[in-house]
C-alpha cells in the first residue's frame, strides 16, 4: 500500500481495544506548545535531530513544522530537520537508503505490524518501554501501543490510526434511486445490481498497483476464513491454496458475475479510480479515512456517507473492520535517543494532536477527538475503530509485501474473471513457493 | 591506467558487487546470510519470472516491426523524391527528444478507458465494440505498451537509416533510376541492401534496448494486469525494491545480464559469419 493520499500502517489484532481507549481518554493531560527545555546533557549541545517520514501532505507538514519550531523554541541548541519523502519511495527504498546512510534519521515514521519488527531485528528501534511508562503514561492508553512491542519491548510511539478500507457511498446517487445502506452481503449486490440497471457504475476503483482492491477484499476473506486463518495465512503458517480462502474468493465471484466494479479496475490507479467516485460516475468507492479530506478538497459539492462491509456468511468477526496504525521509532543508532524522546513528547501532546485532527489525520493521543467541531464523517469513522468486534489488519502493511501482493494478485485475478478462486490461490501459492 | 580504474569503478565493481549480493538473502537492511545458488535455482523455477522472459521476447519481437522496420520505412520515405522530407524528419523524431515518463503519461490518457481518446474516437465513429480496457486486459495490455514504445523509437531508428542512406553514393540511386526502377525498388533493392549492417546493428540496439525497458512498462502497467506486461526489469525491481530481496534481485540480474551477453555474442557471431560467407563469394 504504497500511492497516493493513503497515509496508512500495519496494526494488530488486537488494537481495536487500544484505539478504542486512546480516543476516549477523558484523562488527558494538556501539554504546552512551547517545550520545555530538554533534561539531559545534550541539552547543552549543538544538536541536529533528524526527523525522517512518508509524506504525510501539505496540512500535516504544516503540523509537523510547528512542532519542530516549537522543539527549537524550548531548546534553542537544538536544530530539527524535518525529512519528507513521497510514500511509495519511503515504504520501499526511501527509509532503508536513510537508515543506512552517514546522516541516519533520529526519529523515523513507520507502520506497526511486521516492518516495525524487522526495523527493531535490524537494530533500528530503540526500546521505548521506560518512556511509555512515565512520559507518555498520560498521553497515550496502553491500548494504544497495541502493535507496537516487539519482543516485550515497546518500540514505537503511537501516531494516527486509519481504517483502510471502507466503502464510501454518494448519498445523492442512493437516495435518486431509493437505496439505503445496505445491511448485509445480499443486500450490498441487490443495490449494485439497482445501479447498474440504471445505468450507474455501483463501484468504481482502480487497481493497477492491487493494493486499493486487495485491501478491500482482504477484509472480506478475513471476514469470511476468520481473522485467526487470515493472519496465518498471511504468516505464512498455512499455504495460499487452502480451502478456506478459496471459499472466501467466492464472494469475490460474486461481484465478478455482478459486474459491480468499473471494467477499468485494472487499467487506472487509485487517483483515476478515485476521480470516478468524485465526478459521480460511480456510485460508491472502497477506500480509507484518508478520503474526507481528500474528497473535501478536490469535491466539495459531493454529498458523500460511508458504510462498513456488511456481515457475511463466515468465520470471521462480523463487525470487523481493517485498519492500521503507524507511528514513530526512535533510532537506537541515534546519538540524541533523549532529545529525540522529548520531540515525541511535545509531537504526543493534546495541543499539537488537536491540530493533526484539523490536518486530517486521526491521532491515538487521549482526547484528541473530544471536540464538537470535527466532521461528523470523520467522527463516525471513530466510532467505527472504538465500536469494532476486531481489526484485521492490511495484508501490505502488517505482513510481508511479497506475501501480500500474491493475495492482492489473486483477488485481483478473481475479480477479473481471469482465474478461479481455486486457480487463484493455487497462483499465489506458486508464486511464494 | 585512468581507464582502466574508472571502468573497475563504474562498470566492473558493480558487477562483480551484483554478482556477491546474488550468492546471499539480504533485505537491504541487516544480516547477509550466504544461501549459495538457492536464488538462482529460485529464479529459474519463478513462473513470473520467466513469463517476463517470455513477455520482453515477444516485446523485442513487436519492437523489431514497430521500431526499426517502421524506423526503415520511415527512411524510405523521407529518402524519396518527394518534397517536405525535412519537416517529416523533424516531426518523427520529436517522441525521441521527449522523457519516457511524459510520453508514457500522455499515452495512458490515450489509452485511458473510461475517457481515453481511442476509446473516444471509437465511439465518436460509431466502433464502439471495438473499444478495450487498453491497458487493463492481458491480451491487449503488451501489445499496447510496444505500440507506444514504436511510437518512440521507430523515429530514433529513422535517423539512424536516414544517415546510413545518405551514405550511398547517389551515381548508384541515380543509375537505377535511369535504369527505370520505382522508388520502391530502389528502396527495397538498392537502399536497404546497401545498409545491412546499419540494419544489423538497429536490430542488435533494438533487442538490447527491449531487456533494458522499463520506465514505458513501470508508468503504463507496472507489469500488470497479472504480469501480462511484467518483463525482467519490472519484475527485478519489484524484488529489489518493494519486496527487499536484495538477493534474489541480484541473481535476476545476473541472469539477465548473461542472456543480453549471450544475445550479443550470438548476434556477433552470426554477422562474422555473415561477412565471411560474403567475402567468400
Amino acid at each position: 500500500m504504497t500511492v497516493g493520499r493513503r497515509k496508512v500502517s500495519g496494526i494488530g489484532i488486537a488494537i481495536v481495544l487500544a484505539i478504542l481507549v486512546a480516543a476516549c481518554g477523558e484523562d488527558a493531560q494538556e501539554t504546552t506548545t512551547t517545550a520545555a527545555p530538554t533534561t539531559t546533557e545534550a541539552a547543552m549541545e549543538e544538536v541536529t535531530l533528524r526527523v525522517a517520514m512518508s509524506s504525510p501532505g501539505d496540512v500535516q507538514i504544516g503540523v509537523w513544522e510547528a512542532v519542530a519550531a516549537a522543539f527549537e523554541e524550548g531548546n534553542p541548541n537544538v536544530t530539527v530537520e524535518l525529512n519528507f519523502v513521497a510514500d511509495d519511495i519511503y515504504e520501499t527504498i526511501g527509509l532503508q537508503s536513510l537508515l543506512t546512510g552517514n546522516d541516519a534519521p533520529d526519529i523515523y515514521f513507520e507502520w506497526a505490524g511486521a516492518r516495525l519488527a524487522n526495523r527493531y531485528q535490524e537494530g533500528f528501534a530503540a526500546d521505548l518501554s521506560d518512556f511509555r511508562e512515565n512520559e507518555l503514561s498520560s498521553l497515550l492508553e496502553d491500548g494504544a501501543f497495541n502493535g507496537m512491542v516487539v519482543d516485550g519491548k515497546t518500540v514505537m510511539v503511537p501516531g494516527n490510526a486509519d481504517v483502510t478500507t471502507v466503502m464510501w457511498y454518494n448519498v445523492d446517487i442512493f437516495e435518486e434511486h431509493g437505496l439505503a445502506v445496505p445491511e448485509t452481503w445480499d443486500e450490498m449486490l441487490e443495490l449494485s445490481k439497482t445501479l447498474l440497471e440504471a445505468g450507474v457504475t455501483p463501484i468504481g476503483i482502480g487497481n493497477k498497483d492491487l493494493w486499493p482492491v486487495g485491501n478491500w477484499t482482504s477484509h472480506i476473506v478475513s471476514r469470511s476464513m476468520g481473522e485467526e486463518a487470515y493472519d496465518q495465512m498471511l504468516k505464512r503458517e498455512i499455504p495460499m491454496d487452502n480451502p478456506a480462502l478459496i471459499e472466501a474468493l467466492d464472494y469475490i465471484v460474486q461481484m465478478q458475475e455482478a459486474g459491480i466494479v468499473n471494467e477499468s479496475a485494472n487499467a487506472i490507479n487509485d487517483n483515476d479510480g478515485a476521480e470516478l467516485f468524485f465526478r459521480g460516475e460511480a456510485a460508491m468507492h472502497p477506500i480509507g479515512s484518508w478520503l474526507v479530506s481528500w474528497a473535501i478538497e478536490v469535491a466539495p459539492d459531493l454529498n458523500f456517507d460511508f458504510f462498513n462491509l456488511p456481515p457475511l456468511d463466515g468465520a470471521g468477526v462480523q463487525d470487523s473492520i481493517i485498519a492500521v496504525s503507524t507511528g514513530h521509532v526512535i533510532n537506537a543508532q541515534s546519538e540524541n535517543i533523549e532529545v529525540a524522546k522529548d520531540f515525541m513528547l511535545l509531537f504526543s501532546s493534546l495541543e499539537f494532536a488537536s491540530m493533526m485532527v484539523d490536518a486530517g489525520g486521526t491521532p491515538l493521543t487521549n482526547g484528541a477527538f473530544d471536540r464538537e467541531d470535527i466532521d461528523p464523517r470523520v467522527q463516525s469513522l471513530v466510532e467505527l475503530i472504538q465500536n469494532a468486534g476486531a481489526v484485521v489488519a492490511p495484508p501490505d502493511t502488517g505482513y510481508e509485501l511479497e506475501v501480500a501482493e500474491a493475495l492482492y494478485q489473486a483477488e485481483a485475478e478473481v475479480l477479473a474473471g481471469v482465474s478461479t478462486p481455486a486457480e487463484a490461490a493455487a497462483n499465489a501459492e506458486a508464486k511464494l513457493g | 591506467m585512468p581507464a582502466l580504474a574508472l571502468f573497475a569503478f563504474a562498470v566492473l565493481g558493480p558487477i562483480i558487487g551484483t554478482g556477491v549480493f546474488s550468492l546471499y538473502e539480504w533485505d537491504g537492511f541487516g544480516e547477509q546470510v550466504a544461501v549459495g545458488l538457492d536464488n538462482y535455482s529460485r529464479a529459474l523455477s519463478d513462473r513470473v519470472f520467466r513469463t517476463a522472459f517470455l513477455n520482453v521476447a515477444i516485446y523485442i519481437a513487436l519492437t523489431l516491426i514497430l521500431e526499426v522496420l517502421v524506423g526503415l520505412i520511415l527512411a524510405g520515405l523521407i529518402t524519396a523524391r518527394t518534397k517536405g522530407t525535412a519537416f517529416f524528419r523533424v516531426v518523427f523524431f520529436i517522441p525521441v527528444t521527449l522523457p519516457i515518463v511524459v510520453v508514457a503519461v500522455i499515452w495512458g490518457f490515450v489509452y485511458n478507458p473510461d475517457f481515453g481518446l481511442i476509446n473516444s474516437l471509437l465511439e465518436e465513429v460509431s466502433l464502439q465494440s471495438w473499444a478495450q480496457i487498453w491497458l487493463g486486459n492481458p491480451r491487449t495490455a503488451l501489445v499496447a505498451v510496444s505500440v507506444v514504445s514504436g511510437w518512440i523509437f521507430s523515429g530514433f531508428f529513422m535517423a539512424i537509416f536516414y544517415a546510413g542512406i545518405r551514405q550511398i553514393p547517389t551515381e548508384i540511386v541515380e543509375a537505377a533510376r535511369i535504369d527505370g526502377a520505382s522508388e520502391f525498388q530502389i528502396f527495397r533493392r538498392v537502399k536497404v541492401p546497401m545498409i545491412r549492417n546499419v540494419v544489423l546493428v538497429a536490430c542488435l540496439l533494438a533487442i538490447v534496448g527491449g531487456f533494458q525497458g522499463f520506465d514505458l512498462f513501470f508508468v503504463l502497467t507496472n507489469g500488470g494486469p497479472f504480469n501480462a506486461t511484467e518483463i525482467p526489469t519490472t519484475y527485478l525491481v519489484k524484488a529489489v525494491f518493494r519486496h527487499q530481496n536484495v538477493g534474489y534481485g541480484s541473481a535476476m540480474a545476473v541472469i539477465m545480464t548473461l542472456t543480453v551477453l549471450g544475445i550479443s555474442g550470438v548476434f556477433a557471431l552470426l554477422r562474422r559469419r555473415g561477412r565471411e560467407e560474403r567475402t567468400a563469394h
